[in-house]
């Protein structure tokens, strides 16, 4: 990891014309609703507000024309979630089928499921869902239990996941299945496309702490899917679940999930602030800026094709350690109640509520360290 | 890195060589002070991206020598600092993972205790950090023709992240290492002390905290924002 330059964002184009004409769209498009709504806001479903983004071309960006995608790049998709995220716009809906599951599909998917499943996942209709954690596997994944037996007419499914954010509302999900019997730790495992409508499979809210319903358990009672569900190669489903994770941990989502509050904070600060205040704006605005051009880095070298698994782990962890840290550094130096029912107060309280979260999802803090740590020689 | 720029490390790194037993004169010698002289004028004609690669091994090399000084006026010593500073903590993070990987207690290399691996991850992530924020600040300055005023966001943002990250970045350094990183005959401290000093000058916390903060709340929440990325964008594009 020695020697680290920034790679250079250079989305082709011109990236002040794409700003403005998704903030113009934004202006008449986005729902007013609650402004509790526009922190956390790739939690926030709004299958209406998807399927719109979707038709004005702002989903599916980088999938193939040929699949009803956009085949714009990566980086170009970047500032437009960026965009997104800052506004506070309800994309949860679409979000994970927009992230991974559709770049996935592209990169490991049959023809066939590229057919039947992109076009949706590009008009921000079809929602997905990841199907990894389940009782027994969470920061161990190889402990996966769930099982997909081979027989004449596809593959059985039976076992449990668990902590399924949107399987409610999704239409698929990505499972990580053990398809070997026998097989044990990261062998043998496969990823399977399962359609959420197949019979055998139920679907139980878990209600989180914020008394939200936002993720799920999922039980797969002898589920029969079609051979094609397989994506990919069958026992390849560890590495391919682990390039998929790259995907998913230097997002702008890391460090903008709170923007909300902070920028509730700037406008109740005033143009002149409170000096205590004005030196907690700076701090959070100095590391805000420093986790961005970590995160456009990052980006930019996945979009050449490189890995940086390192890279993208530095931005989840310090992205977590600011948006964690954040909200307890707001409530330290504003006087709001707890029940106060101002904009800020009623942000601030959201995300301190959804903030232990932050280090949980997508590998907990801990998991995290590890794979920097072996970045850097150790282990 | 472009091969004209690795020549100038190059250079840099034999020069301060020098410099590190007979002072700053080689490094006078040597044609410093021309770096961001344009080659019209008989300079080398640089950038601050330049700059900031040279620096960075400066701050570990020749820390105590004014090579900052040589190079840029008074108003961008700040920014060179941050850059002095980004060498700096990588090089206290080589050390820190060299040390771990050889020095063995309970049987084994210390850097094999998960402990010691965490602690040693988030000393990365704040070493990562501050190389960001001293690419972008470069990234800015040669946008705007190395004008401090115009850069006066970038300047403030990425010393104060570097100023901040000093704290953590020396303490866990220095309890990996245990007593050996506390001697004079170890490297640990020519990297340490300056990292300590280098936080109370040109602007400490305190300072570029409030400055930045007053120029955010100037923006307004949407305006900052829109100021972040008609700055980056700004900064691609020339
Ligand atoms: C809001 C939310 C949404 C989620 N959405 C999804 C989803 O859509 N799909 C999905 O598959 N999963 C999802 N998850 C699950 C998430 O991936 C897991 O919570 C996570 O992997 C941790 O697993 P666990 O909860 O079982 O904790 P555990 O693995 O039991 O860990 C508990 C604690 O022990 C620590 N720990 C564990 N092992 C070690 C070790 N070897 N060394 C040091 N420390 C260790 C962990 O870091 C953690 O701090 C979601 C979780 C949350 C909170």
């Amino acid at each position: 990891m020695q020697g680290f330059a920034l790679y250079p964002f250079n989305p082709p184009g011109d990236v002040a014309a794409l700003r403005a004409g998704l903030r113009n769209w934004l202006a008449v498009n986005q729902p007013q609703g609650d402004i509790v709504s526009r922190a956390n806001c790739w939690a926030s479903f709004d299958a209406d507000f998807s399927r719109a983004l979707g038709a004005a071309g702002y989903v599916g960006m980088t999938l193939p024309t040929r699949y009803g995608g956009g085949d714009r790049h990566p980086l170009e998709r970047y500032v437009v979630i960026e965009e997104l995220l800052a506004a506070g716009a309800p994309v949860g809906a679409h979000w994970i089928a927009d992230r991974q599951t559709g770049p996935l599909i592209v990169r490991y998917g049959s023809e066939e499921q590229r057919q039947r499943y992109l076009p949706g996942i590009a008009k921000g209709e079809l929602f997905a869902c990841i199907g990894l954690s389940e009782h027994g596997a969470g920061s161990d994944l190889t402990a996966v239990r769930t099982t997909a037996r081979e027989t004449a007419e596809g593959w059985r499914i039976n076992g449990q996941k668990i902590w399924t954010t949107g399987a409610h509302f999704s239409h698929i999900m990505l499972a990580l299945v053990r398809t070997e019997e026998g097989s044990e730790r990261n062998a043998g495992l496969s990823q399977l496309l399962i359609d959420l409508d197949t019979p055998g499979v139920t679907i139980r809210p878990i209600i989180d702490m914020a008394g939200h319903h936002d993720f799920n358990e999922v039980f797969f009672d002898d589920v029969l899917v079609p051979h094609g569900a397989l994506v990919g190669t069958r026992g390849q489903g560890w590495q391919q679940v682990t390039a998929e994770l790259g995907l998913e941990r230097s997002g702008p989502e890391r460090y903008l999930s709170s923007h909300a509050l902070f920028a509730a904070l700037i406008d109740a600060a005033g143009a002149d602030p409170d000096p205590a205040i004005a030196v907690l704006i700076g701090e959070l605005t100095a590391e805000m800026w420093t986790l961005r051009q970590l995160s456009m880095s990052t980006a930019a070298k996945l979009a050449a094709g490189e890995d940086p698994m390192v890279e993208a782990s530095v931005v989840k962890e310090l992205g977590n350690a600011f948006e964690q840290d954040m909200p307890r550094r707001v409530q330290a130096i504003v006087n709001c109640g707890w029940d106060d029912t101002d904009d800020l107060a009623r942000l601030l309280r959201a995300l301190l509520i959804a903030s232990p979260s932050f280090s949980l999802r997508g590998g907990t803090r801990e998991v995290i360290r590890g794979i920097i740590a072996r970045g850097l020689g150790l282990r | 890195m472009s091969s004209a720029r690795e020549m100038l490390c190059d250079t840099a790194r034999a020069v301060f060589a020098e410099a590190a037993t007979a002072g700053i004169a080689p490094v006078e010698e040597a044609g410093f002070a021309l770096l961001l002289v344009q080659e019209e004028a008989g300079g080398f004609g640089g950038d601050w991206g330049d700059v900031n690669a040279v620096l960075q091994i400066a701050g570990v090399m020749v820390p105590d020598l004014p090579v900052a000084e040589l190079i840029a006026s008074d108003a961008l010593q700040s920014a060179a600092t941050v850059s002095l500073m980004a060498g700096a903590m990588g090089e206290a993070l080589a050390l820190s993972i060299d040390h771990v990987n050889t020095r063995q207690q309970f049987g084994r290399p210390l850097g094999k205790f998960q402990a010691v691996q965490q602690s040693l991850a988030v000393m990365a992530c704040e070493v990562r950090a501050v190389e960001a924020a001293a690419a972008a600040l470069a990234a800015r300055l040669d946008a705007v023709d190395i004008d401090p005023a115009t850069a006066d966001f970038e300047i403030a943002a990425a010393k104060l992240r570097a100023n901040r990250a000093v704290g953590i970045v020396t303490s866990i350094a220095h309890q990996v290492h245990g007593a050996i990183g506390f001697t004079e005959e170890y490297d640990l401290h020519r990297v340490t002390v300056p990292l300590m000093r280098w936080r109370g000058e040109h602007g400490n916390d305190a300072y570029w905290a409030a400055r930045l903060g007053r120029q955010v709340a100037g923006f307004g929440g949407q305006g900052l924002w829109e100021a972040l990325t008609i700055r980056s964008d700004k900064s691609r594009t020339e």
